[in-house]
């Protein structure tokens, strides 16, 4: 153990150690890689949340394939796409702002951060343009699905199932999506203040782990439910 | 014993991040391609899981800097993984195996074969009637 820990130990002062670092944790590395570690597990409930609306998913297409196979051309697979790259994108961005808060690069962290918020906007602007047009044609979830005008060819049975598994779980998706935002601006706030340096990053760090799994959900959201 | 300094942590270069962030748009357009302009029949669906269980490894190795990280993160990712693939696999042995088990229709009652059961009940019953005679 190094003397300066032992010290810090000794006098249980705040001189000791750097301010971040809280009193059950011996180093700094030591309280990241618990932080992280938690973010992980946080993050396999996250998938799990997610998983129960995939394996709906897989059940009903396999039951009904062709109503899932014929409905989804509904959803325009351009602005699906446009949101794919957009999010990919911003999970590119907040991969460069981590690697800038470890370079004590303050400049590169805000503006990584900044692009980053923008592409979760948006994102869901290009959602809600999404949604609107389908409300517009009377494709709602659940027993409100009730297609009109051109689309009421569409009125078949199962159909209005696909629809609700596309509310679903876009929606769920879509509430990360702002709950990132959220994060984002507390993050990008704190960046700006110069709270992060190479020393200290760790809300970056699972904010970033946390923004890329709403990135790969969506990379499995897009094809299953606009492309096949 | 580790130090107060974050020596430690493998900083990804900007070059590997380009490089993925690179490949991750190719595969989107790539995925796009084979699915709505390259009909490939049955293969469709497990292409399109291919190419996004490749990004989300992506995502995961480089992004998420598994790669460079205590393997005991992996550890944690795989456990999610298997726990999935359980729930999904064992869903399907019951919902995909069921035949024609939810119709209710007295009329086309068949088996998983197809034979409609409720005319060879009838027609059975027709022929040992025809015999009595």
């Amino acid at each position: 153990m190094s003397e300066a820990v032992a010290t810090a130990e000794q006098i249980h002062g705040h001189d000791d150690h750097p301010a971040h670092l809280q009193h059950h944790f011996v180093t700094s590395d030591q309280q990241f890689e618990a932080s992280k570690m938690g973010m992980w597990l946080f993050l396999i409930t996250e998938i799990l949340l997610f998983s129960g609306m995939f394996v709906a998913y897989t059940v009903y297409r396999v039951w009904h394939p062709e109503v899932f196979q014929g409905v989804s051309s509904l959803l325009d697979w351009r602005l699906g796409g446009l949101n794919t790259i957009v999010l990919l994108a911003s999970s590119f961005t907040v991969a460069m702002s981590i690697h800038f808060a470890q370079k004590n690069n303050q400049k590169g962290l805000v503006i990584n951060l900044v692009i980053t918020l923008l592409c979760a906007c948006i994102f869901l602007v290009v959602k809600y343009f999404e949604y609107t047009g389908k409300f517009s044609h009377g494709i709602f979830p659940g027993i409100a699905y009730h297609p009109h005008g051109d689309y009421a060819v569409y009125d078949i049975p199962y159909a209005g199932q696909f629809f609700s598994i596309y509310y679903i779980m876009t929606g769920i998706h879509g509430f990360h999506v702002l709950v990132g935002i959220g994060v984002f601006i507390w993050i990008t706030i704190r960046a700006i203040k110069g709270d992060f340096t190479s020393a200290y990053y760790t809300p970056v760090e699972l904010t970033g782990l946390y923004w890329h799994l709403v990135d790969i959900i969506w990379i499995f959201l897009f094809p299953l439910l606009y492309l096949i | 014993m580790a130090h107060d300094s974050h020596s430690g942590h493998h900083i990804v270069s900007q070059r590997v991040l380009i490089t993925v962030f690179a490949s991750l748009v190719a595969l989107t357009v790539l995925t796009v391609i084979t699915a709505q302009f390259v009909d490939i029949g049955v293969l469709n669906l497990p292409l399109a899981l291919s190419i996004a269980g490749l990004k989300a490894m992506l995502v995961v190795t480089f992004f998420m800097a598994l790669k460079y990280d205590n393997p005991m993160n992996s550890l944690i990712l795989g456990i999610g993984v298997i726990c999935v693939t359980v729930f999904l696999v064992f869903t399907l042995f019951d919902t995909a195996f069921r035949g024609d088990m939810p119709n209710v229709d007295s009329q086309t009652i068949s088996d998983t074969e197809g034979r409609n059961l409720n005319q060879e009940a009838r027609e059975a019953r027709e022929e040992s009637a025809g015999a009595q005679h």
